[in-house]
């Protein structure tokens, strides 16, 4: 399984009948990416900008006009390359008249798993995803955020090589987006795959490895974070308790360099979601 | 782990086991509640609601009760049949649980055909409380009639073989193994009207569009065989077809299914004829056959569905 790519996207094409006659919308044109297994990889773009057909494309779900897309070098549109690929939907899609155990269970069944074996997964799994204590409600009662919970449990029922997240985080609370994030880096630890989509610049700069910029349904951009973030000609610098002297040392310094120039100097900030969780007493 | 195969019954099975706990979480066995009051008010339905003011015979009364009994089953397990097996698929798509379900490795036969299996569970037991209730109300009917019509011959003096023929024609009126025949020709239409549902409902994006063509459908196979008998009259009394009605007849005979035969065994059960184990076997077939192709279609047409 090694040998081949993850995720392998070859000049992928989709186009979708428009809503004028005989005139087709083209939402992808000519993607290609490959996603290597370990790697957590993130794609980003604006709304309706292919990242979804993409999506859907890698998991079979969609034919591709042109192009081929491959899960660990097995077509997609074959139904066993979806043994090794589990997937978050962006909003969870899932039977309302199920329990949480029961909606484990009901996918774990579904990718082959039985007996002792899927009973301990699902119980591990809700304990993991913080749904232990609702595990016999019915989902119709689940807020957002426990829906989510549970499309993760579900998509990770068969210890897949290949976790697929769309807006992972949407609609869970701060904390638990922590927790998500968490789990991300964990899996990534355990040697999984993760392939994201998410709107969150931040969290997709905080968990993964590389990027895909994907606009008008063409990727402009794919690098690794260092590649993509780094701005070639400026240097961050960040000090702790320094006093007032040694950064006008430092000023003076770049004032009589010739050819540099201090671009900006403050204190260094931290982000909403640390200060929410510092103040809620959650997770730092 | 099991790896995919073309299909895989285990999740056929996995998948009609959660469509029979969906319907039955939507308590759609509480429509039995009405049918069984039905059932139990038409034992104290006198034979002169059924006909008028003259009185029926003891058989006839029997019979009227099967008809209307096998009437109701027939159109509570057709009407459930479709709109279960429309509410389920479209349901799924509408609210996107497809993508969650096909995004295992669940080829898509497997779901289609877990979806009918579940649909087919849960019409079988159904129809198996309905078949009960009949049996039970037909007992006491044919009881009670019995006892009524000893008091009856011994008032009239009646000799013993005499009153040997009219009890066994009574018992021919009761629950016998042909009124069984007639119950599964209810429970094989219903099957054939669920798969006729699971097919428009994968074309069709919506619940009300499928539940009115699989109506469409069940009334135009219940009476396609009364419209050919027509045409065959005409022809038979030298009256010209024309191109039109050839190939409006063929159409209607090859797209619809024909449930005459499965009309005339209910018919039989319900007149308490002999049903010929030959007619019950075709019965199968046919079924078999009707339920076979409309899979085949749904699943041709399915596969290429994107989501």
């Amino acid at each position: 399984m090694s040998d081949f790519a993850a995720v392998e996207v070859d000049g992928l094409v989709k186009d979708f009948k428009g809503s004028i006659r005989g005139k087709r919308v083209r939402a992808v044109d000519g993607v290609s990416l490959r996603i290597e297994p370990g790697e957590v990889y993130g794609l980003i773009g604006p709304n309706g900008s292919g990242k979804s057909t993409t999506m859907k494309a890698v998991l079979g779900l969609l034919k591709p006009t042109g192009g081929r897309c491959a899960v660990f070098g097995r077509d997609s549109s074959k139904v066993d390359s979806r043994s090794e690929v589990g997937f978050l939907p962006e909003a969870p899609y899932f039977y309302r008249h199920l329990s949480g155990r029961e909606t484990v269970n009901f996918f774990g069944k579904l990718c082959g798993m039985r007996g002792r074996v899927l009973r301990d997964r699902v119980d591990d799994l809700l304990e993991l995803v913080g749904l232990w204590e609702a595990r016999d409600r019915r989902l119709r009662g689940y807020s957002k955020g426990m829906l989510q919970r549970v499309g993760l449990a579900q998509a990770l029922v068969q210890d897949p090589s290949l976790v697929v997240l769309d807006e992972p985080t949407a609609g869970v609370d701060p904390a638990g987006s922590r927790e998500i994030r968490d789990l991300i880096f964990g899996l990534k630890e355990r040697g999984k795959t993760v392939f994201l989509c998410s709107h969150l610049l931040e969290q997709v700069q905080e968990v993964c490895d590389r990027v895909g910029i994907i606009s008008g349904g063409r990727l402009v951009n794919e690098g690794s974070l260092d590649e993509l973030l780094a701005v070639e000609n400026e240097v961050e610098l960040v000090l702790r308790d320094a006093p007032p002297e040694l950064l006008e040392q430092i000023g003076a310094l770049v004032r009589v360099t010739h050819g540099a120039e201090m671009v900006s100097a403050g204190r260094a900030r931290t982000t909403l979601e640390g200060v929410f969780l510092r103040e809620t007493g959650g997770e730092s | 782990m099991s790896q995919s195969l073309f299909f895989s019954p285990r999740k056929m099975w996995v998948i009609a086991g959660s469509t029979v706990t969906q319907l039955v979480r939507m308590k759609v066995f509480y429509f039995l509640i009405p049918i069984a009051l039905l059932f139990i008010g038409l034992q104290f339905v006198d034979g002169f609601w059924f006909n008028g003011p003259d009185m029926l015979l003891p058989e006839q009364e029997l019979r009227a009760h099967k008809s209307w009994c096998l009437g109701t089953m027939m159109v509570f397990s057709s009407l459930f049949a479709i709109v279960a097996t429309a509410l389920l698929i479209p349901g799924d798509v509408e609210d996107r649980t497809l993508y969650s379900i096909l995004c295992k490795p669940v080829p898509r036969l497997d779901y289609l055909v877990g979806k009918l299996l579940g649909v087919v569970v849960v019409i079988g037991v159904a129809v198996l409380v309905m078949d009960l209730l009949l049996v039970l109300t037909l007992h006491f009917r044919a009881e009670a009639k019995l006892a009524e019509m000893i008091e009856l011959m011994k008032v009239m003096k009646v000799g013993p073989e005499e009153a040997e023929v009219v009890k066994r024609e009574l018992a021919e009126h009761g629950s016998t193994w042909n009124l069984q025949a007639g119950v599964l020709a209810h429970f094989l239409r219903a099957c054939v009207i669920a798969a006729v549902a699971l097919l428009i409902s994968t074309f069709s994006n919506s619940t009300i569009f499928t539940i009115a063509t699989s109506v469409m459908v069940w009334v135009i196979g219940s009476f396609q065989s009364i419209a050919r008998d027509g045409i065959f009259r005409s022809q038979e009394m030298g009256e010209e077809l024309t191109w039109a009605d050839r190939v409006l007849g063929t159409l209607i005979s090859v797209v619809f299914p024909d449930f005459q035969l499965y009309e005339a065994v209910a018919d039989g059960a319900a007149r308490a004829q002999e049903i010929v184990m030959g007619d019950v076997g075709k019965l199968l077939g046919l079924t078999g056959l009707y339920v076979g192709i409309y899979v085949v279609i749904s699943w041709f047409v399915f596969s290429d569905k994107e989501l």
